[in-house]
């Protein structure tokens, strides 16, 4: 497996199942890291993260640390975060903000776009040293999209256009939320690790047959799970109260992708027409005073609940949040969770996202914990080699074309979604880097 | 954290306040979680912060910051028989020391002391430290809390699943 034969890889994907090498297998994981997270279009940071010049954050792509920051002439650069001399991870803070870059061993000191401006005792360092060879390495290819970083590891391949294509629409869908047009990804974040493969917090962010079950202990004796955004009334219905199954008004909801492992789900019908609160119903009027009544109304209509942007990032409507996934080791990942404040939204709309961020997905809320135990068991039950098969069946050929927004629609609780991810998987992993 | 101040701390007898951190770290280690929340006042809140020396829960995310009604939602949820991160439960032991007191108002104190929590569960052992610290309201023989702060050294790190209040 080692070499990676396209044929050998092309044998761990079925229509309706995945191989427990693809989460279990170490070398599968190293070829990952290479052939996905070497070159696919990897969310990086928002450029509100980095407001003025000089300002970085340090985050990884697959494994590799890098440094986004803001140089003096405003562009946001995506650089390796490893000193050109002798390797140390050159900034050490998760943010912050300098006018120089400099490497703690021996001092090597860059600018603000890499390139490297002072080396201590130059003298030593030969006929032709040059200073301009010794920058910082960055990433090849960086575009961004509504504040939303993104870079590539790789020279060549598709471009960010044909890779995002028609999700810039979700992006769309969350940033008008704002009434200035901008989010602010400056309320701190949410960090957890599990024990587990990173695919698997992947395959759950558009997992809605997860949600009675796997929720269970969010749910009151009516079926009723706590109300989860500002103004609500009350939460979304998810078990029928006197059948103890899912509601219809769960298992009606459909999920939708549109090539390259994106997709999304739609939203649950949580909006009773009752959704109100001071902090909602002012955050409405200024919507409305700089949108206009009409398109404030559109854009208040839900209509998605999580993105996933394949292969490191999702974003959610409902808590609304940017989820970036990082994946450590076949079977560590690390999530990190980003609440949204909404430009131009009155503080305690934003106060409310937060607050109820919070007890969704912290490392101490009432719904995350619930995934994170579900992805640990799903990793040790599949050291089991009794059986090497994972079963991703559920509406295989029932999906069907959604004229209206000229996509691939199916069910939610059906999971044509994660076989789509499969499909993507499948198209970086069989073609060597 | 502010220094302590001096001139406050002086004629405190610190003993009730002992026995009371005692007793509430009692009933978060036997699990009586809905005893637990009737310490709090009607008004009281429960903040775990997510960064050291946060000034506000409004504007940044935190691990806990919960209301009465959160906090009720929470214990629910870990007396629920499906909760799968608590199958098998926590078990957990608390250590609280180096206990200071200060009165902020008529009624009002201000209770600082140090703590380390002990948790294991599913063949796994963690343990959270930190420093905390109770504003509590002086209600007939004993004290309601009005905030317990709980600042935990890793706090903004990335944490396994917490399903236990700390």
């Amino acid at each position: 497996m080692r070499n990676g034969h396209a044929d050998e890889i092309a044998k761990l994907i079925e229509p309706g199942r995945v191989h427990r090498r693809v989460y279990a297998d170490p070398d599968i994981f190293e070829l990952e890291m290479e052939r996905i997270f070497g070159r696919a279009w990897l969310y990086v940071g928002h450029t509100s993260q980095v407001p003025n010049p000089g300002d970085y954050i340090t985050t990884e792509l697959g494994r590799q640390p890098v440094i986004m920051c803001r140089h003096r002439d405003n562009g946001v650069h995506v650089l390796l975060n490893r000193c050109s001399h002798r390797g140390p991870k050159v900034v050490n803070e998760r943010k912050g903000h300098a006018t120089r870059l400099t490497c703690c061993y021996h001092g090597w000191t860059y600018d603000t776009d890499g390139q490297l401006v002072t080396v201590p005792v130059p003298e030593g360092c030969g006929e032709g040293f040059d200073k301009a060879a010794f920058g910082l390495a960055r990433a090849p290819r960086v575009e961004e999209y509504r504040g939303f970083v993104f870079a590539s590891l790789a020279t060549s391949g598709p471009s960010f256009e044909e890779h995002i294509g028609p999700m810039k629409g979700n992006f769309d869908d969350l940033v008008d939320r704002a009434p200035d047009g901008a989010l602010a990804l400056d309320a701190g974040m949410h960090r957890y690790v599990y024990n587990g493969n990173w695919k698997l917090q992947l395959e759950n962010v558009l997992d809605s047959y997860h949600v009675p079950f796997g929720h269970a202990s969010t749910v009151n004796k009516d079926g009723v799970q706590f109300a989860r955004r500002e103004g609500d009334q009350k939460g979304a219905t998810v078990v029928e109260a006197d059948k103890k199954q899912t509601a219809n008004a769960w298992k009606d909801r459909k999920s939708f992708i549109v090539g390259n492992g994106h997709g999304w789900t739609s939203n649950t019908a949580l909006d009773d027409g009752k959704r109100s609160s001071p902090a909602f119903d002012e955050y409405k009027r200024a919507l409305a005073e700089k949108v206009g009544a009409a398109r404030a109304q559109e854009i208040l209509t839900p209509r998605l609940h999580n993105s996933l942007i394949y292969p490191n990032v999702s974003i959610m409507g409902l808590n609304i949040h940017v989820r970036v996934i990082k994946p450590l080791a076949v079977d560590r990942t690390e999530v990190t969770i980003y609440p949204i404040r909404l430009v131009g939204a009155p503080a305690a709309m934003n106060f409310g996202n937060i607050r109820l961020l919070n007890v969704t997905h912290s490392a101490a809320s009432f719904v995350q914990t619930d995934d994170l135990e579900s992805f640990v068991r799903a990793q040790t039950g599949l050291q089991s080699r009794q059986t090497d098969w994972v079963d991703i069946s559920r509406g295989l050929g029932a999906e069907e074309p959604d004229r209206e927004l000229n996509v691939t629609r199916g069910l939610a609780t059906h999971e044509m979604v994660v076989r789509a991810q499969y499909r993507a998987w499948m198209g970086y992993m069989r073609e060597a880097a | 954290m502010d220094a302590v101040n001096r001139d406050n701390v002086a004629d405190i007898d610190r003993a009730p306040f002992e026995l009371f951190l005692i007793q509430e770290a009692h009933l978060l280690d036997e699990r009586r979680f809905r005893e637990w929340m009737g310490l709090f006042a009607d008004d009281g809140i429960y903040w775990v912060p997510a960064v050291p020396n946060q000034e506000s829960p409004f504007d940044q995310a935190s691990l806990f910051y919960d209301d009465r009604e959160l906090m009720k939602t929470r214990i629910d949820r870990l007396e629920h028989p499906r909760i799968h991160v608590q199958t098998p439960p926590s078990r957990t032991a608390h250590l609280v020391g180096n206990v200071i007191v200060e009165q902020t108002d008529e009624g009002e104190f201000l209770v600082r002391s140090t703590f380390i929590m002990v948790e294991y569960r599913d063949d796994r052992q963690r343990t959270f430290a930190g420093r905390q610290s109770h504003r509590l309201r002086r209600e007939g023989a004993s004290f309601r809390i009005v905030q317990k702060r709980v600042d935990l050294i890793n706090c903004d790190s990335a944490f396994e699943a917490m399903a236990v209040p700390i």
